[in-house]
């Protein structure tokens, strides 16, 4: 697929200093590619986006409204069938429909009936960063196939874009020793001080110490909450205490 | 009504293409097992491209697509020179004068026997039609054990490339066909067709249709 690939839109992203640029650029081609509305965004509210999340929503505003008063990221069945795999989807899929819970359809529904009746959704997983997707909206004269493949490149490639310019304006997250990672590790196998002291071979007042220490980096006042964030920072593996 | 799909008339057909990408995904990956790739439900690979023609099968540019086939020029990358080499005796025929048919799809719903039989004809009046208002002289293809006789039958001139070669559970045979005013008669004699099957619209036209 090398040679379907623009260059331009990725030198465009690559130069590009603000979010704001990127999402100017990012929705030039998609509307050039045939596609009415597009969203490449993190899976939060969509009006109360936190600091490190991305968002280049061009939705209509009234459907955003609602998504946001609704709480509807929570149940979406577009985000959360892009959390569950990796390969794009359509929405009029019928295989996307079948799985679905009454509340979930309605949501299709409603935004159906807001203009964003079937669309072709990229899941997208990135290290270190929230949930996320690209959706790009078929209007009624559809989307050359063409296209819908091109911009699949186009939705990854502008998100991790927006990802670094955003992450480049937030401050540095901790990084913890190894020391600390061993131990956080522990806690989330449920380790007390007195287990970990055993299996690392030092004693229960140092590993109490470097416990501390961790959750200090993080700003955060229980072991529980020190462990959940290396978790999502990604120093710590789901499959590495599991 | 087989419609010619170019990469002039193409920005009328996006329902259309859509849905035989989406054919293709339900009858090649799914049913056949290919291993091809797949995005968003359909299926479409590198040879997929403005230059490629298509021969989309349906009442009207927005009815219900009931088959489909793809023509490549072979003086680009197309599939018998870099994937079925193997099956040709000599150098497989090339150039400006000689297309390639591939990815003949009926729609997942067409029904076994007579109404495939009947498809494949119409596609094959369809690709002689196509290839003579281009210009056309050869069309390659590959065929396998199933599709082959009713090909070789269909009344225009194919001839094979080399013996038959079993690929996995399957045997493919890789065809040329002659294609001139003749051949076409024969073929809507032979299969019963009394009409030009093809439609071949250009800008505006298409909406007044």
């Amino acid at each position: 697929m090398q040679a379907r690939i623009n260059w331009a839109f990725a030198e465009v992203c690559d130069r590009a200093t603000s979010v704001d640029e990127l999402h100017v650029a990012f929705m030039r081609e998609v509307r050039e590619l045939g596609f009415t509305y597009a969203a490449c965004a993190s899976h939060v509210d969509p009006l109360r986006p936190p600091a490190d999340a991305v968002m280049m929503v061009d939705y209509p505003l009234p459907w955003l409204q609602r998504f946001s008063d609704q709480n509807y990221a929570k149940r979406d069945p577009v985000y959360w069938r892009a959390r569950r795999q990796t390969l794009p989807f359509q929405w009029s899929d019928r295989v996307f429909r079948a799985g679905l819970a009454a509340d979930q359809i309605r949501i299709l529904n409603e935004a159906a009936e807001a203009g964003l009746t079937d669309g072709i959704t990229i899941p997208i997983h990135a290290p270190d960063a929230l949930p996320a997707s690209c959706s790009l909206v078929i209007g009624p004269e559809g989307v050359d196939p063409l296209n819908a493949q091109k911009a699949t490149w186009y939705g990854v490639y502008a998100h991790e874009c927006a990802r670094r310019l955003r992450l480049a304006g937030l401050p540095t997250k901790p990084v913890l020793s190894p020391r600390e990672r061993e131990c956080v590790q522990l806690l989330g196998q449920g380790k007390d001080d007195g287990d970990m002291a055993v299996i690392l071979g030092l004693s229960e007042h140092t590993v109490h110490n470097i416990v501390r220490r961790a959750m200090h980096k993080y700003g955060v006042a229980s072991r529980v909450q020190a462990f959940v964030r290396a978790l999502k920072d990604g120093q710590i593996r789901l499959e590495d205490v599991c | 009504m087989i419609h010619i799909i170019t990469a002039e008339n193409r920005r009328h057909y996006h329902h259309a293409l859509m849905e035989m990408h989406r054919q293709r995904k339900e009858v090649f990956i799914d049913q056949m097992k290919w291993r091809l790739e797949e995005s968003a439900g359909i299926e479409i690979d590198a040879y997929d491209c403005p230059e490629a023609i298509y021969l989309v099968e349906a009442a009207a540019p927005r009815a219900p697509v009931t088959g489909s086939a793809r023509l490549l020029q072979t003086d680009r990358p197309h599939l018998l020179a870099d994937h079925f080499r193997f099956l040709c005796d000599h150098e497989p025929p090339t150039g400006l004068d000689v297309w390639e048919a591939t990815r003949f799809c009926p729609a997942p719903d067409t029904g076994q026997g007579q109404p495939r039989h009947d498809l494949l004809a119409r596609i094959i009046a369809g690709i002689m039609e196509t290839a003579l208002i281009f210009g056309i002289e050869r069309v390659t293809f590959v065929a396998n054990a199933a599709l082959t006789p009713l090909a070789a039958k269909a009344g225009w001139d194919a001839q094979p490339l080399g013996p038959a070669r079993r690929v996995g559970c399957d045997r493919l045979t890789a065809f040329v066909a002659a294609i001139d005013q003749q051949g076409l008669k024969r073929v809507r004699q032979t299969n019963g067709i009394k009409t030009p099957v093809t439609r071949f619209l250009g800008g505006d036209l298409t909406q007044a249709a």
